[in-house]
């Protein structure tokens, strides 16, 4: 033992004329760090009720409740975080993976109340001190999940101008499966799909590589995957919660990468098509449409014996006579009516109610009847000169070209219309080599074709000519298109709150010179075939028929379904027509029994 | 019977003990009247976290020790197969409370070698700061424990307000004092905060100079060095057989350190060295010195990380999802240097989006519930509380 | 039709009597169309100049004009579209455009007589039933933007 150790313990008594440190006392407010994670705010105007940070919760700390005065839209839940501050652990991972980053927290650390129930709040709903206070956590310059889209591979513009080949290449696996764990699971696509596919659930399939599993989900809601995977108006996609911040998932490309990625040869026996039950019934169906099939296959795994009556001599409707083929080959379609064949379905082509057979005879030989007849009538434009011969309607052209006869479009094609098949007419008739100019009276914004069809005519040089009212069609002296004339408009706000109008500006005629207009502004339903008696009884608004919730029309027995029925006039609507047809039919039979 | 380098050595007459019989197990007639049951936690002052010693007295000595845990099981490893692999990564933390970042990089390290992922090199290096940090943080309380435990609590003071300084650094750079759940898997969640460097340098000058202050107070003081020398001696032949890692196995002259023998991060790129007891006294004054050097070496290597890290990079590498992150189907055992040696995690993923199995290796599994109960037969009841905290035990490492 | 107009009474009275025209002609066409949708809609219109006709023959009655100042914007959706022949097999697109046709001659016809009067306060009179109308081609106009125009 050294004497020194002995002694030097003693410095510690140095202290003794130190000043003491004091880290916190009782009077003065410690202010957390910039970065604390303190309790939660939320900018609820931002927020859009995802419900991820639900999910991603460990402690399940956060509930996601309506909240009085935020409506459900289709973009927005309309719920929004409670946190429960006996759970939460102040992981922030809740901020982390906020979709729109709305999600953040305070650095405060230090709140008394002597009301347990005070520390379950609705952040940014019920008001807190540190609303607005700038500090506390947000979210790291990082994303927890992928924000940018696997882009789709495409035919190059200069390579397909020329011909009929689908465009878009399809996802490989890699690809497939790189896009779906992007995907958060937040469900507000299946709230905004009309048929309300399991859009989350199919997604998975394809991150857990079971295709079987992924076809089932489809066929649950949509007996058209095919079709849907690669033309579907995908409103899915506008409300996508990872779209908010990023690009939306690319729901349609994944529908389509399930169904291209089974055997057709084994649908039937995944889908569980091979021993369907049977029952005395039997249902007509009107048109072979979109509405039509998906209602004939319901109707058939429900057990009903099904007749399909369509005036044409293929199935489809507008799927198969309005799109071109390089959105939507032709094998798809057939595959389809090919299962539903199979499945006992009969078809009878070139049969149109009203024409071949009476409707009346149909109404009373089957137990209920399906009518999914669409849109086959075009608006007119109706100004003049329309009657010029190589005036024609968008339909019509569409229908001529898919059953491969070759139309004579001379060298410049206008376009009249901003809707989708507006731009299928333009990007077929540049196929067949001519100049085209689409017309349309608003602003390209406001185009109500999907933004992908746009884009794609942009790149196949179609000049689109925005804000441009046809006035007049001007013809030769044979009666043929020689030009037409526009005035360009001018953008008024609408004071109803609606989308701006357009309003000619006087003066400012334009003539372009073109061999052939195609008019593509609209079309609507035809129901003549019904028959006075019938048609008498049959209540419409605005050219369109009122159906009840379960489809039937105020014809007993009848039920409608598809562009004459609902307000989106898609694909994807007729099928959730059919289906929920099928179901207003089934009940009817068995509530009749 | 470890007293065998003590100066003064004295022969005490040892018969009145319970003597061993053939196979040299302690006679105990606990009926005789001769013994005396103490149970020594699982609450006392002296006792790190919440286990008990079961121990058998006679006079004021221990022959017999038994350790009971049980009383902290909260079931974390069940846990983990029931949440999401992200949500593994705030729970994981819970599992050693003083210093929550070798848990953190653990699941971070095996989520990224199951999946293949490289982390971007600007959070490497925020890691090893992290973990240096945590290291500190975590010596600041146990070195002066040592002293504290044989009553000597004006280190203890010391220490716990540098390690609150090391706190609000953290709290600045983390968000959060005490569980960080900043070593997310995948890379890390932020960058150093403005004026951050400068703030934790004065922290380190202030460390260093606490490290003179303390030497001259304990590791120099005559009384602890009496207490401390020849106390709680772990035989070097015993580090093997017991699985003795880190500062403990060091004390026994060993160099067992994870940073040196299999480099993780970018530990190779810094310039370091462990400090081993050459003469292997392993005693608690031993055990107490290395944490000294310990401490003094990781401010050192503070500073080196400061000066080399880079200025700016990426957080996070491009990681799947977090909502349903899928470990790739393998298992994998990851380790990495704790303050009281091998921190080991067993992960296995069947591939799904929730981890199989993951499972912690502590050393304080070895240290506290085996090495302790033999280490304590013959020790004075009063030297119970020093040797425990001389092997840094850490009870919820034992429980998960 | 060249008639002299004295007093506000003769103004009125023309008024009342071109919307009673109107309101027959709406009833007809909806006693001959085919589609009971489409007799409706021309039952509807027929109704809206029933409603314009009650507002003018209460001035009448009370004496006081009152007519909105503010001009209405014309959004001239309905000018260059060709004349439509009213016919029994009508669709609701060719019913609108009738319709926005005839508002349009009913502002013009105004219009034109409050160029010709001298009068400072019959000027008046025919500018604001000049707007009224114009307000009427607007109702139609944007239907037609909405329903007939959705995709152009």
């Amino acid at each position: 033992m050294k004497l020194k150790d002995i002694i030097t313990p003693f410095s510690a008594w140095s202290n003794i004329v130190k000043k003491p440190v004091t880290i916190k006392d009782p009077l003065n407010e410690r202010p957390g760090a910039d970065r604390y994670r303190g309790f939660h705010k939320n900018d609820v105007e931002a927020c859009i009720g995802c419900g991820t940070c639900e999910a991603a919760c460990e402690n399940q700390a956060i509930d996601m409740v309506p909240v009085d005065g935020i409506e459900t839209t289709k973009e927005d839940s309309g719920l929004r975080p409670l946190v429960d501050y006996g759970r939460c652990c102040w992981c922030a991972l809740c901020v982390d993976v906020c979709t729109t980053d709305s999600l953040t927290m305070s650095n405060e650390y230090t709140w008394v109340s002597d009301n347990p129930d005070d520390f379950r709040y609705i952040p940014g709903v019920d008001k807190k001190p540190w609303d607005n206070s700038e500090k506390g956590w947000k979210k790291p310059d990082y994303s927890l999940y992928d924000p940018k889209r696997v882009d789709m591979e495409e035919i190059e513009p200069d390579d397909r101008i020329s011909n009929f080949i689908e465009i878009v290449k399809g996802y490989s696996k890699e690809q497939a499966e790189k896009e779906a764990d992007r995907c958060v699971s937040c469900g507000l696509c299946i709230a905004t799909c009309p048929a309300h596919m399991d859009i989350p659930g199919y997604i998975k399939s394809i991150r857990d590589g079971d295709m079987e599993k992924g076809l089932q989900l489809l066929y649950d809601t949509n007996p058209l995957p095919e079709i849907c995977g690669r033309v579907c108006t995908h409103r899915c996609e506008e409300v996508c919660s990872i779209g908010v911040k990023g690009d939306a998932l690319a729901i349609r490309w994944l529908k389509r990468y399930i169904a291209d990625n089974v055997p057709f040869e084994d649908y039937k026996r995944i889908l569980g098509l091979d021993s369907l039950p049977e029952n005395d019934k039997h249902i007509a169906i009107i048109g072979a449409g979109p509405s039509g099939i998906s209602a004939a296959y319901y109707l058939r795994t429900l057990g009903y014996r099904v007749t399909v009556f369509e005036g044409k001599a293929k199935p489809g409707g507008a799927t198969m006579y309005g799109i071109p083929k390089y959105r939507l080959p032709m094998e798809m379609l057939e595959q389809e009516i090919g299962l539903l064949e199979e499945m006992g379905v009969v078809f009878q082509f070139n049969t149109m109610v009203g024409r071949e057979i009476k409707f009346t005879e149909v109404y009373t030989a089957y137990d209920a009847v399906f009518m999914g007849v669409g849109y086959e009538k075009p608006y007119l434009i109706a100004i003049d000169g329309e009657d010029a011969e190589g005036s024609i309607q968008a339909i019509d052209f569409l229908r001529d070209v898919n059953e491969n006869k070759k139309p004579d479009l001379g060298h410049h094609v206008a376009v009249i219309g901003g809707g989708n098949v507006a731009m299928d007419a333009a990007r077929v008739s540049r196929r067949f080599g001519a100049e085209v100019t689409v017309l349309y009276r608003r602003r390209i914004v406001d185009m109500p074709s999907d933004p992908e069809e746009i884009e794609g005519a942009e790149h196949e040089k179609v000049h689109l000519e925005p804000q441009a009212i046809p006035t007049r069609i001007i013809k030769d002296e044979n009666g043929k298109v020689k030009g037409i004339e526009y005035l360009k408009a001018e953008m008024v706000a609408d004071s109803k709150g609606g989308r701006p109008k357009p309003v000619a500006i006087e003066g400012s005629e334009t003539i372009l010179n073109v061999s052939t207009v195609i008019g593509a502004i609209g079309q609507e339903g035809y129901f003549e075939f019904l028959g006075t008696e019938f048609l008498e009884k049959l209540e419409m608004n605005r050219g369109k028929v009122i159906t009840k919730e379960n489809m039937e029309t105020t014809i007993p027995r009848l039920f409608a379904g598809g562009d004459t029925v609902n307000k989106t006039a898609d694909a994807i609507s007729a099928i959730a027509d059919g289906h929920k047809a099928a179901k207003g039919i089934d009940e009817l039979l068995q509530a009749n029994k | 019977m470890n007293k065998n380098n003590h100066k003064f050595k004295i022969e005490p007459d040892r018969s009145s003990y319970p003597q061993p019989d053939e196979n040299g197990n302690l006679q105990i007639d606990l009926s005789s009247g001769k013994f005396v049951k103490v149970w020594h936690g699982p609450n006392h002052p002296g006792v790190t976290g919440n286990m008990s010693l079961e121990l058998t007295l006679s006079g004021d000595e221990v022959v017999e020790a038994k350790t009971h845990v049980g009383y902290l099981h909260r079931g974390f490893e069940k846990l983990f197969e029931r949440r999401t692999w992200m949500q593994c990564f705030p729970t994981v933390v819970r599992m050693c409370v003083p210093e929550p970042d070798s848990n953190e990089y653990n699941l971070a390290a095996s989520m990224e070698e199951l999946s293949g992922i490289e982390v971007p090199e600007y959070a490497q290096w925020m890691r090893m700061l992290v973990l240096e940090m945590a290291r500190i943080g975590n010596l600041l309380r146990l070195l002066p424990a040592h002293a504290g435990t044989m009553g000597l609590g004006l280190g203890v003071q010391w220490g716990v307000y540098l390690r609150d300084l090391i706190l609000d650094r953290f709290e600045e750079l983390t968000g959060a004092r005490i569980y960080h759940m900043f070593i997310i898997p995948g890379g890390v969640r932020g960058k150093l905060p403005e004026g951050f460097k400068d703030r934790l340098l004065s922290n380190l000058k202030d460390i260093d100079d606490f490290l003179l202050r303390f030497k001259r107070l304990a590791i120099d003081n005559a009384v602890f060095k009496k207490r401390a020398i020849g106390t709680g001696v772990v035989p070097p032949e015993w580090v093997d057989k017991f699985g003795v890692v880190g500062p403990n196995a060091r004390a026994a002259g060993y160099r067992r350190d994870v940073r040196l023998d299999t480099p993780y991060l970018l530990y190779d790129q810094l310039d370091f060295e462990c400090y081993v007891d050459e003469n292997a006294a392993s005693d608690v004054y031993s055990r107490t010195w290395v944490r000294y050097m310990d401490l003094k070496y990781t401010v050192d290597m503070i500073r080196q990380i400061l000066d080399k890290m880079p200025e700016d990079g990426e957080i996070l590498a491009r990681i799947p999802n977090a909502m349903h992150w899928k470990v790739p189907a393998g298992e994998t055992y990851v380790r990495s240097e704790s303050s009281r040696g091998e921190y080991g995690f067993y992960v296995a993923s069947d591939g799904s989006e929730f981890p199989r199995r993951i499972q912690l290796r502590g050393p304080s599994f070895n240290h506290a519930l085996s090495l302790l109960e033999k280490m304590l037969v013959n020790a004075n009841i009063a030297d119970v509380s020093a040797i425990m905290v001389s092997l840094a035990t850490c009870p919820p490492e034992i429980e998960r | 039709m060249i008639q002299e107009f004295t007093n506000t009474d003769d103004i009125l009275k023309f008024a009342i009597n071109r919307e009673q025209e109107s309101i027959d002609l709406y009833s007809g066409l909806a006693g001959q169309a085919k589609n009971p949708e489409m007799k409706k809609v021309f039952a509807s219109f027929a109704d809206e100049e029933r409603g314009h006709k009650k507002r003018l023959e209460n001035i009448q009655v009370s004496g006081q004009f009152k007519f909105n100042e503010s001009q209405i914007r014309d959004i001239k959706v309905g000018d260059y579209l060709i004349d439509v022949e009213p016919h029994a097999g009508m669709t609701y697109q060719e019913a609108l455009i009738i319709a926005m046709k005839k508002e349009k001659a009913a502002f013009k016809l105004y219009s034109n007589l409050a160029a010709k009067v001298e009068d400072p306060l019959l000027k008046s009179i025919f500018e604001s039933l000049a707007q009224e109308e114009s307000k009427h081609k607007l109702r139609f106009e944007l239907e037609y933007d909405e329903v007939v125009l959705k995709d152009n």
